[in-house]
């Protein structure tokens, strides 16, 4: 992981250069709201299957809910 | 992997579009009027009243554009000689863009705010405001449209 904070812009920056995003809260709360393009993997289901569907070619971005 | 700790919060909190159920609410940064007027600290009531004509609101910001204070009615119709600075109202409250439009309005209810409600980023930037009337107009209007979608 990176330690790096990153801010709205550098999000931006790096989905318009071919980022994954990935949202990693659960399903209900992804379908009430998610960033766009973000695609779910729920964390207690992220394991090799799941994350098969990731490109790994492309850098890879998750998020949760907040820094809490 | 990069973890985008401040997460999807600190993205709504600057007024980012989102995706999902929650495109069918109103969340304030939606509606928000960004045409407020803004001040500087050391501009003059006099001159910010006669550029700022027919408002009532005008919000004092930093070169940043971080609200640093509000001039109401009575602060405008003040010493016209008098700077911003020293007839604000000093850190006023403010709301997150991703509040719906039903919780700000329950807020301005409960305080009894009947003028407009600042909306700013989470640090602070001026991302709009929305009066009392607009907020109450604008939900009434869309709360019309759900009754006929849903008859």
């Amino acid at each position: 992981m990176s330690a790096q904070v990153f801010s709205v812009a550098d999000v931006k920056q790096l989905l318009d250069q071919g980022a994954q995003l990935v949202d990693v809260l659960g399903e209900d709360e992804f379908e009430h709201d998610h960033l766009p393009g973000a695609i779910n993997i729920p964390l207690k289901q992220l394991d090799a299957t799941t994350a098969a569907r990731l490109d790994r070619n492309r850098p890879v971005l998750v998020y949760c809910n907040d820094f809490g | 992997m990069i973890d985008y700790k401040p997460g999807k919060q600190a993205w709504y909190e600057e007024n980012q579009p989102r995706e999902g159920k929650a495109v069918d609410e109103i969340w304030i940064g939606d509606v928000a009027g960004s045409d407020v007027p803004r001040c500087g600290l050391t501009e003059m009531i006099g001159d910010i009243r006669r550029r700022i004509e027919g408002w009532d609101t005008c919000v004092v910001v930093d070169s940043k554009g971080v609200v640093l204070g509000l001039l109401r009615k009575k602060e405008l119709d003040g010493d016209p000689k008098a700077t911003a600075e020293q007839m604000m109202r000093p850190g006023p409250k403010t709301f997150r863009p991703n509040v719906t439009l039903q919780e700000l309005l329950k807020s301005m209810r409960e305080h009894e705010i009947q003028t407009n409600s600042l909306v700013t980023t989470a640090e602070g930037r001026l991302l709009g405001a929305i009066s009392r009337a607009d907020a109450e107009a604008t939900l009434a209007h869309e709360q019309a449209a759900e009754t006929r979608t849903d008859s």
